[in-house]
């Protein structure tokens, strides 16, 4: 078993005066600790795969209330990395300015998973699957990054450089992740494609945002697909379908073949493409097609 | 190749890296079709071929057969590598003595079984190993060799130290070395008339036996037995291979040999439906057995009531058949996700069988204040078998439930039962419970007898006390009765013993009386297909089985329940994936069993017409739960979607596009970075 070295900061800075501290020492950085969910895992296989013990060094960030929560600062929404998946499920300001979020971090893994697990541990994770990910960069979601050295920002499209991998730098902790809240009236939906009903990681997810007016113009469309591209990003090759048009069943098919083939594009042919491009295809579709149903202007299921 | 022992983990795992073994590379074969072929590598040289087994059934003349029928079907289907997915791990406690013999605690599903491989690694005979089982959380087939192993490395350990040595398994551990249920290949031709009159079947298996022959040739043959199906064919031609691979070894899991042989021959029988037009329900109606019929192993059932056509009818009238069956593809045009309803059915053949000896043992002892222990040489293994068994018990003696303690299941204490399994413990071991408890019984009659001025064949008991049954005025306290039998210097511990009917078995022409009873069971599936992504969602399951007599209802249904989910999961989740032997499959995070919200609502109906063999008529109910479900859900994912499933795990990808897609997989999709 992978030993770890936890240490328990009293406050922020103290969290990143460690992870500097630690960040100093050649190939030991600090990693920090929320719900484990992801984490502790990971120490398992590492244990299993090296054949020898490792000494992990961990920071409990779980406890500091400056990265905890959920606010509305200015015309932005802020939630902090270690608030959990159930805190931003039950959220009022969430279901109010994002309820596909709400929905997304919904189907990760179970309720006791929710329970512990954080949006800061699900985007730092970076797995092409986090669930999270695709109604963060579809709300073109902002990231907050901190170290000893300063604070910066950065989308969440830019700090997901590839999958399990990000920008942060080995001393830099995510503070929080923030969004301007969706128009009022706008339409969200979200599509898990998971080999159960629970406690399943997503085959292919969908989240889509759109914006009717009263003429079913669509003046704003946000596509996003998740465990489809190496990066998580928004489609703009699909969102082009529908941006502007008179909704109707037929573009919202079109976009979704338009997902599907941006998804070869960026991803080339591999094992799973055969069943990723339909399905990414029917599921985008599907997703704009149920915004539709909330505006009135469609059936989901049919 | 080797075996550490430590004061602690840590200082093990140390060990264990320390640890250098040079390994000879030798030709190796993880198809079992390849395996059979005259160059592949020969893996055991007393097994020539790598044929681990292979059973007959020569009945009949199949070519005439295939020359009556008015449409001949040949399919192909397959199944998959699965996990027993027990809750807890394999563990074991060893500790030297006593008498310079060792006594292993452990979750052991057969103590029997472990006692003889104990006995055999350590040189010791049978009276100085002890196994005692500790309490279970779940075996379904799983801890018999491989606790068997994982013993006698305890025992061994406790024998070379003279200290307690304890084994535990990581679920990583357990799911590499523990067996596994066989994957099958199975080709199935079948001749039917118009009138859906089935004339014969040809049928060839190939089951994977992986490394080691377990009880491949056991699994192997029930798969035989069960090949055709609960129907009246004159002409069968059936061969059933177990081969050898450098696979991980299979053995027994809940159902053994059943739910593959099942999958096939209940999908098939769709399949002739659709073929003549005709209602599955109505096609089995035809063919199905009733009493008098003769199985393909040429057994004439006419010693029980042979209730398939009462469990169909039931379990489909209980579904609503008929009605979805006509309104549903109505209501799926123009939609994505589709429902479907399909069926199942079966007849098991009840216990070992002609497989081998079939008989146990039990101790009732009255103890002198009125209580009673129960000593039973099956094991409970999480299925009920306490429950049962103390019931019997506390039911013949006349006591309440209360009164009754059931002991662990110990070696040393209890006569060899043979093996937990085969579903076999009601109607073996509850008949050794009965038979005990009704020789205690009858002993504290004699002396209440006397008392009570009447013959002891004139009493009763009930509700703790024993009267006269023609006159219950007359009556004394169960607890009076034991003072005066153990005043009188009477027995009240006695021994059960229970032997079943004849049976048999000629292995030349698959003929013969393979189970002195059977169960049949029928089970229809309502299912909601995703035509665009492929995910299925069972959403009801409507159970039938006809069970004998249901001891304890609220146990059978249990056994339904867990029964159905399991076939959900072996329908539609679960695969064990070896790469080239090496298990890729390690944890829960990979290896998908059903969720809380995967298992669909389950209906459980409780069939009774009682068997003359059983205690009380009773049969039996455990494994038939689980064999006919992913029959059913293929047929259902068929009726909603049109799409005909013939491979197991029935995952998305086939549902969607007819066949699974296999990745070199990569990173673990719970990795962290």
């Amino acid at each position: 078993m992978t030993q770890m070295e936890v240490y328990r900061p009293t406050c922020l800075d103290d969290a990143l005066q460690y992870m500097w501290h630690c960040s100093q020492a050649q190939g030991n950085a600090a990693r920090p600790i929320a719900g484990g969910t992801d984490l502790m895992v990971a120490a398992r296989h590492a244990a299993e795969d090296a054949g020898q013990p490792a000494i992990w060094r961990v920071v409990d960030i779980s406890g500091l209330p400056e990265i905890s929560g959920i606010c509305v600062d200015g015309d932005e929404v802020c939630i902090g990395a270690a608030t959990t998946h159930t805190e931003i499920e039950e959220s009022a300001v969430i279901l109010a300015t994002a309820p596909f979020l709400a929905e997304a971090v919904a189907t990760i893994g179970s309720r006791q998973i929710r329970n512990r697990a954080t949006i800061g541990g699900n985007v730092m994770n970076a797995s092409p699957a986090a669930d999270s990910l695709p109604p963060l960069v579809a709300l073109s979601a902002m990231a907050t990054l901190a170290s000893v050295r300063g604070r910066r920002r950065l989308s969440v499209s830019e700090l997901v450089t590839g999958p399990y991998r990000t920008a942060a730098a080995p001393d830099e902790l995510l503070l929080d992740v923030r969004f301007r809240a969706l128009e009022p009236g706008a339409r969200s939906a979200f599509i898990k494609v998971g080999r159960r009903r629970a406690l399943a990681i997503s085959r292919l997810a969908a989240a889509v945002a759109a914006l009717f007016d009263s003429d079913a113009r669509i003046p704003d469309i946000r596509i996003s697909a998740g465990a489809a591209f190496p990066m998580p990003c928004r489609i703009d090759q699909a969102e082009q379908v529908l941006l502007g048009s008179v909704y109707s069943a037929e573009l919202a098919e079109q976009a979704g073949r338009e997902a599907a083939r941006a998804m070869v594009s960026a991803t080339g042919v591999r094992w799973s493409r055969e069943y990723k491009e339909p399905v990414l295809a029917a599921i985008i579709t599907r997703a704009i097609r149920q915004c539709a149903a909330k505006e009135g202007l469609d059936v989901w299921p049919e | 190749m080797a075996l550490v022992l430590a004061e602690s983990r840590e200082a093990a795992q140390a060990a264990a890296r320390a640890v250098q073994v040079e390994y000879e590379e030798l030709p190796s074969v993880f198809d079992p079709e390849e395996a059979i072929r005259p160059e592949a590598p020969q893996l055991h040289d007393e097994y020539p071929g790598n044929i681990a087994g292979h059973h007959v059934v020569r009945k009949g003349d199949v070519e005439r057969g295939f020359a009556q029928a008015d449409v001949i079907l040949e399919r192909d289907y397959t199944t998959q590598l699965i996990e027993h997915a027990y809750i807890e791990p394999e563990a074991a406690a060893a500790v030297p003595g006593p008498g310079g013999g060792v006594t292993v605690y452990g979750s052991i599903q057969n103590p029997f079984s472990c006692r003889r491989a104990v006995a055999g690694v350590l040189g010791l005979p049978l009276a100085r190993v002890r196994i005692v089982q500790s309490h279970m959380g779940g075996s379904f087939g799983g801890k018999d060799e491989v606790m068997s192993a994982m013993c006698a490395r305890a025992a061994l350990g406790a024998q070379l130290t003279g200290r307690p040595v304890k084994i535990v398994n990581t679920r990583e551990e357990s799911l590499a070395e523990s067996y596994k249920r066989h994957p099958y290949k199975m080709h199935y031709k079948i001749g039917v008339r118009r009138d859906g009159r089935i004339t014969a079947m040809e049928i060839r298996m190939l089951a994977d036996a992986g490394g080691y022959a377990s009880q491949s040739l056991f699994v192997t043959w029930r798969s035989t037995v069960q090949a055709t199906g609960p129907y009246v064919v004159e002409n069968v031609k059936t061969d059933v291979y177990a081969a050898f691979t450098n696979n991980t070894y299979t053995g027994a899991m809940r159902g053994f040999g059943s739910p593959q042989a099942i999958f096939a021959n209940e999908s098939l029988m769709d399949e002739v439906a659709l073929e003549l037009g005709m209602d599955p329900v109505q096609l089995r109606m035809v063919n199905g057995f009733e009493g008098g019929s003769v199985t393909a192993t040429g057994h004439k059932l006419d010693e029980h009531t042979v209730s398939l056509k009462e469990v169909v009818r039931k379990a489909t009238e209980a579904a609503g058949w008929e009605e979805k069956r006509a309104r549903l593809p109505v209501e799926n045009q123009g939609r994505a996700i589709k429902r479907g309803i399909g069926m199942a059915c079966s007849f098991r053949g009840c216990a070992l069988g002609a497989e081998g000896v079939d008989a146990a043992a039990a101790i009732v002892s009255v103890q002198t204040d009125g209580s009673v222990l129960v000593f039973s040489g099956l094991a409970e293994n999480g299925q009920g078998l306490k429950t049962i068994f103390s019931q019997i018990a506390a039911t013949e003696l006349g006591v309440t439930l209360d009164r009754v303690v059931f002991m662990e299941t110990d070696t040393s204490t209890v006569p060899d039962s043979g093996p937990t399994v085969a579903s076999r413990s009601t109607i073996m071991g509850g008949s050794a419970v009965r038979i005990a408890a009704q020789k205690a019984r009858d002993a504290l009659f004699e002396g209440a007898a006397a008392k009570l001025g009447v013959g002891p064949e004139e009493l009763a008991t009930a509700s703790n006390e024993i009267y006269v049954a023609s006159d219950p005025a007359r009556r004394m306290s169960f607890d009076d009765a034991v003072k005066i039998a153990w005043d009188e210097g009477r027995l009240m511990a006695q021994f059960g013993w229970y032997g079943a009917p004849h049976v048999g078995w000629d292995e030349r022409t698959g003929q013969g009386k393979a189970y002195f009873t059977y169960v049949y069971a029928c089970q229809v599936a309502q299912v909601a297909v995703d035509t665009q992504t492929g995910q299925v969602v069972v959403e009801r399951v409507t159970a039938a089985h006809d069970v004998g007599r249901a001891i304890n209802p609220e146990t059978v249904e249990g056994q339904i329940y867990g029964g159905v989910a399991m076939s959900t999961g072996y329908g539609l989740l679960e695969e064990v994936e070896l790469n080239e032997g090496v298990t890729r499959t390690r944890n829960f995070d990979e290896y998908l069993i059903p969720t809380a919200m995967d298992v669909p609502e389950v209906v459980p109906i409780i069939v009774e017409n009682a068997d003359p063999y059983g205690p009380y008529g009773a049969k039996t109910i455990g494994e038939p739960t689980c064999e006919l479900g992913a029959a059913a859900i293929a047929n259902a994912i068929f009726h909603a979607a049109g799409t005909r499933v013939r491979a197991l795990p029935m995952d998305m990808e086939r549902v969607l596009l007819g066949r699974t897609l296999r990745p070199m997989r990569g990173r673990r999709g719970s990795e962290a970075r």
